[in-house]
């Protein structure tokens, strides 16, 4: 029937789910403020060219504490369907060399989102850990990482009981820094447990599991 | 500056994006039905052996909701309107894409059950759809749907010969008039590829128990519906549906039915647009005849 299969309300359903890029790879210094926007979402294949969704959000970081950042962001896309979806992070330093030029950072956060329209609330907790390396004079950074959403509703609609009790990611990406300003790129394989056939939307999905998100982002950085 | 912020919020959850409208994939550049000489995309190929004769074919419009938003919609009659006083009729719900002419090959399918023109026939195009006047709504499906009933009845129809039948989006008209009952109750109710709700397309797409509401205000519910209908039910369904799947709509819709007698009919290799293909034609009409044939 192709139905609304390339352009259809159903692809938009994916704006919600790790629609963002990570939002704290290396807590910020103590004191020191970052302002972020990111762009991109999972893939689809459109009109034959996989491409990513293009989701949109803002954020806001602060480092409370040497090795402790607080994260707050809101998705900009979700807000014109009349639904806030907010989250807030907290960027724990579990481990650095000393040379400070790897590390490791676990982020727990959690996601809610508030419909207008009738009223439903549904928040996700989210746990993720990411490995960072640190080169050059700026200096700029690698990173990987896994992470994934809990569900917290044991049923779904109709009753039906819940089989998806995580929404699981892998994430690789480079942020590129200047003085004040970092360029994110990064690629996440969301949801790889999840068979993605038959489905209402036509994910790029690599032995048909999960799907590629891809993401860019800016952060202007301000210190005390 | 609070004023402003409040204002700045109340613009935008009032005209919040809504993806209701993406529903309806209904094709209304059509000027004329054309029926067997439609040359476009059709749903299916039946071939001359399902041909019906012309004299049993009955385009007609009707007015549906004329007490509230009144429009004039087609519908399609195959079978011996004389007749209708003491056939028996199937009542054929299409599907969300195009227009009758799209569905045509199906209607005349179903006009050889049993045996050529052997039961009477009725599909319309919902509002939006075709020829028939716009735009597309929930309603507006639930009303068309019912416009035909109200024609069937004046034309002597009775309760205990009406059968609809819902293809895909038409499983929502199909659903809703045998379990909420307006000008006619139908005796069965024949269910291809049906939906749950709009709340299981978005678990199925995200992976996630988010609620339909974030998305559309669609009110569509078959799943909580099915559970009204006491008539007879025959479920078929693609087991590779690569739209609506099966495992998570049509076996949902089916569990939840609760009425006096079900069959299911899981089609192995059929996807959401080939169930009679992938059956072969003869297998598909026998067994929508032993179903009607069920007392």
């Amino acid at each position: 029937m192709g139905i609304i299969k390339s352009i259809g309300w159903l692809v938009l359903v994916v704006l919600f789910a790790s629609c963002n890029a990570t939002r704290i790879i290396k807590p910020l210094e103590k004191g020191e403020k970052a302002v972020s926007a990111g762009f991109g979402g999972p893939s689809i294949n459109f009109a034959g060219a996989p491409i990513p969704v293009p989701l949109t959000s803002i954020s806001y970081a602060h480092g409370i504490d040497t090795g402790l950042t607080l994260a707050a962001g809101l998705n900009t896309t979700s807000l014109a369907f009349g639904v806030v979806q907010a989250d807030i992070s907290l960027g724990i330093n579990v481990y650095q060399t000393k040379a400070k030029k790897f590390g490791l950072t676990a982020t727990p956060a959690m996601h809610f989102m508030y419909d207008f329209n009738e009223g439903n609330y549904r928040n996700y907790p989210q746990l993720e850990a990411i490995t960072w390396w640190q080169y050059g004079e700026k200096p700029n950074l690698f990173y990987g990482g896994v992470g994934t959403w809990v569900e917290l509703n044991k049923t779904k609609a109709h009753g039906q009981v819940q089989t998806n009790e995580l929404l699981p990611w892998v994430t690789i990406g480079h942020q590129f820094n200047r003085a004040k300003w970092s360029y994110l790129t990064e690629l996440k394989y969301l949801g790889f447990q999840h068979e993605t056939f038959p489905l209402v939307v036509d994910y790029v999905s690599p032995g048909g599991r999960g799907t590629i998100g891809v993401y860019i982002g800016i952060s202007r950085r301000f210190t005390k | 500056m609070k004023k402003i912020i409040y204002i700045a919020l109340a613009v935008l959850f009032s005209s919040c994006l809504r993806l209701d409208s993406f529903l309806y994939n209904a094709d209304d550049s059509l000027t004329e039905y054309k029926l067997d000489a439609y040359e476009g995309e059709v749903e299916i190929e039946v071939g001359p052996a399902y041909d019906v004769d012309d004299s049993l074919i009955h385009l007609m419009t009707l007015q549906s909701d004329p007490s509230g938003e009144n429009k004039t919609i087609w519908a399609v009659y195959v079978g011996r309107i004389a007749n209708i006083a003491t056939d028996t009729i199937i009542l054929y719900c299409h599907g969300n894409k195009d227009h009758l002419d799209f569905y045509w090959s199906r209607v005349k399918l179903l006009a050889n059950t049993g045996s050529k023109n052997r039961y009477g026939i009725m599909a319309m195009d919902y509002r939006g759809f075709g020829v028939s006047e716009g735009p597309s709504s929930e309603e507006g499906l639930y009303a068309d749907v019912d416009a035909c009933m109200a024609w069937l009845k004046q034309m002597g129809l009775s309760d205990d010969r009406l059968i609809i039948y819902g293809y895909s989006m038409g499983s929502a008209p199909a659903t809703e008039l045998t379990a909420n009952v307006r000008t006619m109750q139908p005796s069965k109710l024949m269910l291809e590829a049906p939906f749950a709700s709009e709340e299981v397309f978005v678990e199925d797409a995200s992976g996630l128990s988010l609620p339909g509401s974030y998305f559309t205000n669609l009110e569509i519910n078959n799943g909580d519906e099915i559970k009204k209908v006491e008539e007879p039910f025959f479920w078929i369904h693609g087991v590779n549906d690569d739209y609506i799947q099966m495992k998570t709509h049509g076996e949902t819709v089916f569990g939840n039915y609760q009425g006096s007698y079900s069959e299911a009919h899981r089609i192995e290799g059929a996807v959401h647009n080939d169930v009679p293909v992938v059956m072969g034609y003869p297998e598909y009409l026998d067994a929508v005849h032993k179903f009607i044939l069920r007392p």
